[in-house]
């Protein structure tokens, strides 16, 4: 009995030493520093995106410190991995809100994980702002904590669409999609089809849109029943991973056209799968374009990527690199311009300053050009149609997500 | 359009057979279902892709990734097996399920997340008769199909060692008391199915040009059906349920069903189970314990 009370006693101190010593603020102001929070897949199927992420904010972090800080803070990203688990991702928000008091939260990546954790990031009041959801909607739904600092699909398949009609002089086309992903089953099944019957091009298996399941290897059936149909061009709603195993199988059964997608098909590595079939897809980054800010960018993180354990010998800094990066970095800007005090007892207060910032944020200098927010809380940048062809990407046309077009 | 899609229902087919097979061995003699072997044939896939690319000729790069499988499947018998094999089957289940979940992560780490893509088609020529065509690597991964069930068959059958699984599977106890070495057969047992696994992993690796991480989970699962499907305790009913649930699956697809896919298949699973558990080459409906 005497055992049990003290063995009691002994785990209820240690419970108490555990939540003192991990109950920090977001700006210790003796110990100078403030804590940004991120959530990005390190493992799981966008393994790769999220290691770069992690370069990323490691570099960003290194060379904020190295400038001084932040208002002469020290700054800290508490970086969690959320394996591209929804239920993961609201966990790591509320550990980043509840427990590491960290002033806003970069991520997380996926709209499967956003849809999930906007509503986590509206209960706790904390701004959340993912650096790749596109999917319709998602954030206009989680207003006014949730952000995205993406263009949304559809506003992008309104250029790429007319691109791929006009060059390749498109009359019809085929759909396939994989169905466990939210914003490519968004791409193939609503967007893509809707606009491209605006431009009077037949979709050949509306209502029956072929799919295939993340992680499937074999699609020979699904592209026999493609080429048996014989578009003009394809439309692919998957991430490059997956897009690599259709286009690898249209080449092998010698079907060679144009396919058209989403943001989520931009890789270096969706490059080397099929060379002679072009691909068109919007990216408001790649990293071969041709802007001073992004070319900067490349060439310091770049380094670092091909140091990182665990990553491809071919590996780029991504677009969503560059977007955790500009995350964070207005964050950073936030801090630093919204009278941001870092007291413990001002977590709140702070968290609104920032929230407030951010959505009324104009002409912020990202790495491809201006940024602002909308109404629904996604970012108002430039975006390039890209062509993916003879293993490298080349911008065929300009745009900007903003009404006015101000980019 | 339908006689490749029979084509390529058959190439599917074969490449879920390849993998029942490893799936049956185990489940057959040690009565467990050994989920990590999903991941084994992903393995084998990472190796023999990256032994190809290395310049290594097919032989060797076949042989890599049968080495790296079997190993691992030797490893997971160790350690996620033998200490737990007096427990409820469900334990082993979840052990073997940590195991795949290691392994998939440990891939990851050391490969990446990307697919692994052969920057060549490997035997990627294809004949061609008329609007149908077939590359010679579909006909190797069909013809290996059907000459591992053979070997099997045979090995299973014929062979010392294949008696004393048989036996074991039988009646481990009796097995014992009659001479045969149950540590040593559980061994072979684990050891077969890694190399069938490496088998199936290397050749799916190089008839698709790439692997994935997570193509063990939707491939696995289906091989599961197939081994049900064919009947568990019989290692030929996996080539009759190999092909009829790529067949099926693939015409589902071919009419318009994709979306429906894997309803089918596994609604054509619980249909079996639930009107002959033994599978289609079962013995009487009362054998449906563990045999080979």
């Amino acid at each position: 009995m005497t055992q049990s009370i003290l063995k009691g006693i002994a785990v209820g101190a240690l419970a108490l030493a555990a939540v003192a010593a991990a109950a920090p603020s977001a700006m210790a102001q003796d110990g100078k520093q403030i804590r940004i929070g991120a959530i990005v897949p390190s493992s799981g199927p966008f393994a790769e995106w999220g290691r770069t992420n992690t370069v990323t904010l490691k570099m960003l972090e290194d060379k904020v410190n190295a400038a001084g800080g932040v208002n002469g803070a020290k700054l800290e990203i508490v970086i969690y991995d959320d394996a591209t688990k929804p239920a993961q991702a609201a966990n790591s928000l509320r550990k980043l809100a509840g427990d590491d008091n960290v002033l806003a939260v970069a991520g997380p990546l996926t709209s499967s994980a956003c849809e999930v954790t906007f509503p986590v990031a509206n209960q706790m009041e904390i701004v959340a702002m993912s650096q790749a959801s596109s999917k319709p909607g998602v954030a206009a739904n989680n207003r006014p904590w949730a952000f995205r600092n993406t263009v949304d699909e559809a506003i992008l398949a309104e250029e790429s669409v007319p691109y791929l009609v006009d060059t390749f002089d498109v009359k019809d086309v085929a759909v396939i999609y994989d169905a466990k992903d939210a914003v490519s089953t968004a791409i193939a099944t609503k967007i893509m089809p809707g606009i491209l019957k605006e431009h009077g091009v037949e979709v050949l298996n509306d209502g029956d849109f072929l799919s295939f399941n993340t992680g499937e290897l074999d699609v020979s059936a699904q592209v026999t029943k493609i080429i048996s149909l014989d578009p003009d061009a394809v439309v692919i709603g998957a991430d490059y991973s997956e897009a690599i195993t259709v286009i690898r199988e249209m080449r092998r059964q010698g079907f060679v056209k144009p396919v058209i997608g989403g943001t989520p098909l931009i890789s270096s590595a969706i490059l080397h799968a099929a060379p002679d079939i072009p691909i068109i897809a919007p990216a408001t980054f790649y990293a071969s374009m041709d802007e001073p800010r992004a070319k900067e960018f490349v060439a310091e993180l770049q380094p670092l990527l091909k140091e990182t354990s665990g990553l491809p010998e071919s590996i780029e800094p991504s677009m969503y690199d560059a977007n955790i990066y500009e995350n964070v970095s207005m964050f950073i800007e936030a801090v630093e311009k919204a009278g941001v005090t870092g007291n413990p007892d001002d977590l709140a207060a702070d968290r609104t300053k920032i929230r407030d910032y951010i959505t009324n944020l104009k002409g912020f200098e990202g790495l491809g050009g201006p940024i602002s927010f909308n109404k629904d809380g996604d970012a108002e940048k430039a975006f390039f149609i890209v062509r993916g062809e003879g293993e490298k990407w080349t911008t065929v046309v300009h745009g900007c997500s903003s009404q006015g077009g101000d980019c | 359009m339908l006689l490749q899609q029979l084509i390529n229902g058959l190439t599917l087919g074969a490449v879920y057979t390849l993998i029942a097979l490893s799936f049956s061995l185990v489940m057959g003699i040690l009565g467990i279902l050994n989920i990590a072997i999903a991941e084994l044939f992903m393995l084998a896939g990472f190796i023999g892709i990256t032994a190809l690319m290395a310049g290594l000729p097919f032989p060797l790069a076949l042989a890599a990734g049968i080495a790296g499988a079997t190993v691992a499947s030797v490893v997971i018998k160790f350690v996620a097996y033998d200490p737990v094999r007096s427990s409820p089957v469900i334990t082993p289940l979840l052990t073997t399920l940590g195991c795949s979940i290691i392994i998939q992560n440990v891939v990851v780490n050391y490969w990446g997340s990307n697919p692994l893509q052969l920057p060549f088609e490997f035997l990627g020529e294809r004949l061609r008769y008329g609007p149908i065509s077939i590359g010679s690597m579909q006909i190797l991964v069909m013809a290996t199909s059907v000459a591992s069930v053979a070997v099997l068959g045979f090995m299973i059958q014929r062979t010392r060692i294949g008696r004393g699984l048989r036996a074991a599977a039988e009646n481990r106890d009796v097995a014992r008391l009659l001479g045969v070495s149950a540590e040593r057969l559980t061994i072979v047992a684990f050891a077969l199915s890694g190399v069938l696994a490496g088998i199936a992993g290397v050749l799916i690796g190089m008839h698709y040009a790439a692997i994935t991480p997570y193509v063990g989970v939707e491939t696995g699962l289906k091989a599961i059906a197939v081994m049900v499907v064919g009947g568990v305790t019989r290692i030929w009913g996996a080539l009759l349920a190999g092909p009829l649930i790529g067949i099926i699956e693939v015409m589902t697809i071919a009419h318009g069903g994709s979306q429906i896919r894997d309803l089918v298949v596994y609604g054509l699973m619980i249909l079996i189970l639930l009107i002959r558990p033994q599978g289609l080459l079962g013995g009487r409906s009362s054998d449906t314990g563990q045999r080979v």
